[in-house]
C-alpha cells in the first residue's frame, strides 16, 4: 500500500524501527514501511535518506550498526533509548516547568516542545504567568548554543572555528553572563582552560566521538570562567585600580559584584580593583563612562589611557 | 485562502505528541483535543485516521495504533511505552534547561520550590549538563516589584547615559524584565508625560511613593500589546534619536555589533561605514571614544568634533 504522505511514511519507519529487535537492513526497512519507491532504487536511498535525518533532529536515536549482510548498515531505535524514564513530576512542578518556559523568552518556541515530549501538560499558563520576565539572547541568534550542549550531554570534544582559527575543546559548562552565552572547556590545542563567546564562533559545531573528550579532573568551569572582556586577553594579569562618580557607581557595582569596591566614599565615589589580562579591552570599558571614571594605577596602564585621549585631542576629529 | 500546510517535521512532532498525551489519556473528546494541539476538529480526525493506519508489519488491525474515532471522542489503546516521556533533541533540551536555571537566577526565586524539585528530576534524564545563568540583583530589585504587586509609584534617581545628567522622575511601573543582561524598568514617567524605559542599574536611589489607580491609561502599557514578550532589544528610538554615519577601521566591528540597530551601510578605502541611531551626545561620546582614534564621523559635520571635545573633558580629569 503505497503512501503519499510523508507524515504516514515516517511515523511508520519510526514504528518499526521501535519494534525491530535486529538492526534493519535499508533493503528491508524500504520493503517493510509502506510510501518508499521501489525497492532498491537510489530513489528509494535518498528517500530513507532524509526521513532518517529528520527523526535525528527530532532527537530519535536512530542507531547506525554494522550488520552482517551484503549491505553492510542496519539501523533500530532502541526504545530505551528513545523513551526516558517516567520523571514523576508532581502537579506543581509540571506548574513551575510550564511558568518556566513562559517566563523566559529564548525566541522560539521549543521549550514548549520540549515539555510536550515530557508529557507535562501544557495547560495555558494564567495571564500573570504569561508574563516573561527574563530574556536570554534568542536562541536562534546563536545556533552553536545546542550543539555545544550535546557535545558536553555526550561528552564529544567539539571542533569549531574561532576568531578565524580551528579549535578543539572539551567544553566542561555554558555560562549566560552580561547578555552573552559563553562556552567553558579545555582548549586541546592550548592545553589549557579558556572560555568562548558563543555567538563568535563562525562555523557548525563538530562533534567527535561519545567520549572522546577528556576535561582534566580538578577541572572548575567556575574558576576557568573569563567573561568579562578585560579578562578574555591572553595578556598577563595585571590589577588595575578605578575611580569611578557615584553616578555611575551603582552600574559599575551591579556589574563587577560589591567585593570589587576597595573604597567607597561618604559622597557615593568608589574605588574598584580589576584583574586584567586585555589592557585594550580595559581602556574601552572605561572610556564607556567617560568622565565618570579615571584609571588610576598602576602607573603603565594611567599611561596608556592618556596616550589614548592625547590621540583624540591632537587628531582633532579630522577624518 | 487556505492556510500554508504545515511543514513534515512539525507535522510529525505534533502527531507523535498527540499519540503521547492521548496514550497517557486513554479517550478524549475531539474538541478538548483539538483545541490542545491547535487543530480544527476536522483537522484533527485526519490526523488520527492516518495514524490509525500506522503500525508494523504486516499491517493487519493488530498491528495497527489502536485508535478509534467516533461521535462522542477518541478512544486510544496505545499501549505503555506510548504514554512515556520521549528523548528531546538538543534544541529542546538545552531550551528546557536554560528556561528553569534562568528563572531559578531571578533574584528572590525559591531555592527549594517546585521548580528545582523539577529541575533536579530534569537533570536526571538529560544528564547534569552544567548550564549557568547569571542574572544581575540590581539594588531597587525588590523595592520597584512590590511597588509593580501593590500599585505604587516609585520615585527615582536616574542617572541618563544618553544625555549624561541625574534627573529625579516619578514613575507608574508597568513591568520588569531583563534582557541582553540588564534589568529594565518600563512604566509611565510622569515628569515627561510618556512611557520611558529605565534600567535598574542606573537608578541612585529609588523610594515607594504614591499609590496610584490600576484603571488609569497611565497604568498599563497600553500600545501594542507587547506586555507579555521580553523585548531582544531593549533599544527603542525616541522622537529626539538622530542617525549619524561613522568610518571605523574593520578591527572594531565587535563593538558595533553590540549596538541595536546599527548597520554596515558601505565601506570608504580600508575603513567601513556604519551607521548607528543616537539618543544623545553623550552616547555618541562614548562609542567614539571606545572606537579609537582612527574611526570618526562622517555626517553630520556638527559632530564631527565630538570625540575631541569628550577626550580634552576626560584629560582634564588625569591632569589635575
Amino acid at each position: 500500500m503505497p503512501s503519499a504522505n510523508p507524515v504516514e511514511r515516517v511515523t511508520n519507519l519510526l514504528l518499526v524501527l521501535l519494534d525491530t529487535p535486529r538492526p534493519l537492513s535499508l533493503r528491508e526497512l524500504t520493503e517493510q514501511v509502506p510510501g518508499y519507491p521501489d525497492v532498491g532504487t537510489e530513489a528509494a536511498r535518498q528517500c530513507f535518506s532524509r526521513d532518517k535525518a529528520m527523526l535525528l533532529s527530532q532527537g530519535v536515536p536512530v542507531e547506525t550498526l554494522d550488520i552482517d549482510s551484503d549491505e553492510q548498515k542496519g539501523y533500530r531505535v532502541d526504545p530505551e533509548k528513545y523513551y526516558l524514564p517516567d520523571l514523576g513530576l508532581e502537579p506543581d512542578e509540571q506548574a513551575a516547568l510550564n511558568l518556566a518556559v513562559a517566563a523566559v523568552h529564548l525566541g522560539e518556541p521549543t521549550g514548549h516542545h520540549a515539555l510536550a515530549k515530557l508529557g507535562v501538560d501544557a495547560g495555558r499558563p494564567s495571564n500573570a504567568a504569561a508574563k516573561a520576565v527574563v530574556g536570554l539572547a534568542p536562541m536562534g541568534d546563536v545556533p552553536a548554543l545546542p550543539e555545544l550542549f550535546d557535545t558536553i550531554r555526550n561528552k564529544a570534544t567539539a571542533t569549531f572555528t574561532y576568531k578565524s582559527e580551528k579549535r578543539s575543546v572539551d567544553v566542561a559548562a555554558i555560562r549566560f553572563h552580561g547578555g552573552y552565552w559563553y562556552a567553558i572547556g579545555w582548549d586541546r590545542n592550548r592545553d589549557a582552560p579558556r572560555t568562548f563567546r558563543v555567538d563568535r564562533i563562525t562555523s557548525k559545531v563538530g562533534a567527535g566521538a561519545n567520549g572522546s573528550a577528556q576535561v582534566p579532573e580538578d577541572f572548575d568551569p567556575v574558576d576557568a570562567f573569563a567573561g568579562e572582556p578585560w579578562a578574555f586577553g591572553e595578556g598577563e594579569r595585571v590589577e588595575v585600580d578605578v575611580a569611578v562618580d557615584a553616578a555611575e557607581a551603582t552600574r559599575v557595582t551591579t556589574e563587577l559584584g560589591p567585593d570589587a569596591v576597595t573604597e567607597a566614599a561618604e559622597n557615593g565615589d568608589i574605588v574598584v580593583r580589576m584583574e586584567v589580562t586585555d589592557v585594550e579591552a580595559l581602556i574601552s570599558w572605561v572610556l564607556g563612562f567617560l568622565d565618570h571614571a579615571e584609571v588610576l594605577r598602576p602607573p603603565e596602564v594611567r599611561h596608556a589611557m592618556i596616550a589614548r585621549l592625547e590621540a583624540f585631542a591632537t587628531s582633532g576629529g579630522a577624518t | 485562502m487556505s492556510p500554508m500546510p504545515t511543514p513534515t517535521p512539525d507535522r510529525l512532532r505534533r502527531l507523535l505528541s498527540m499519540l503521547n498525551w492521548l496514550a497517557q489519556e486513554g479517550d478524549a473528546s475531539i474538541d478538548e483535543m483539538a483545541a490542545r494541539f491547535d487543530l480544527t476538529p476536522s483537522e484533527l480526525v485526519s490526523e488520527l485516521e492516518m495514524a490509525a493506519c500506522c503500525g508494523v508489519p504486516p499491517y493487519s488491525p493488530d498491528q495497527l495504533l489502536e485508535i478509534m474515532v467516533t461521535d462522542e471522542g477518541v478512544v486510544g489503546r496505545l499501549g505503555r511505552s506510548h504514554a512515556r516521556p520521549r528523548r528531546m533533541n538538543s534544541s529542546e533540551g538545552f531550551a528546557l534547561a536554560a528556561a528553569c536555571r534562568a528563572l531559578l537566577a531571578v533574584p528572590g526565586s525559591d531555592p527549594n520550590g517546585a521548580l528545582s524539585r523539577a529541575l533536579v528530576k530534569l537533570d536526571r534524564a538529560l544528564g547534569d549538563v552544567k548550564v549557568t545563568i547569571d542574572l544581575d540583583a540590581p539594588d531597587h530589585l525588590g523595592l520597584l516589584r512590590e511597588a509593580l504587586s501593590t500599585h505604587r509609584k516609585v520615585r527615582i534617581a536616574y542617572y541618563s547615559a544618553a544625555a549624561n545628567e541625574m534627573s529625579e522622575r516619578t514613575v507608574v511601573p508597568h513591568r520588569i524584565f531583563t534582557s541582553e543582561g540588564h534589568w529594565y524598568l518600563d512604566g509611565w514617567c510622569e515628569d515627561v508625560g510618556d512611557t520611558r524605559r529605565f534600567r535598574l542599574d542606573r537608578m541612585a536611589t529609588a523610594v515607594l511613593a504614591a499609590a496610584f489607580d490600576t484603571s488609569d491609561p497611565t497604568a498599563s502599557p497600553g500600545d501594542g500589546g507587547a506586555g507579555d514578550e521580553v523585548p531582544v532589544q531593549a533599544f527603542v528610538p525616541g522622537p529626539d534619536t538622530r542617525t549619524v554615519t561613522i568610518a571605523a577601521d574593520p578591527a572594531t566591528e565587535w563593538l558595533f555589533e553590540t549596538i541595536p540597530a546599527a548597520t554596515q551601510v558601505g565601506e570608504d578605502g580600508d575603513r567601513r561605514v556604519w551607521e548607528v541611531h543616537v539618543g544623545g551626545d553623550a552616547w555618541l561620546e562614548r562609542l567614539l571614544l571606545r572606537l579609537g582614534p582612527a574611526s570618526a564621523v562622517v555626517e553630520p559635520a556638527e559632530d564631527a568634533s565630538l570625540a575631541t571635545k569628550a577626550a580634552t573633558a576626560i584629560l582634564d580629569r588625569y591632569r589635575t
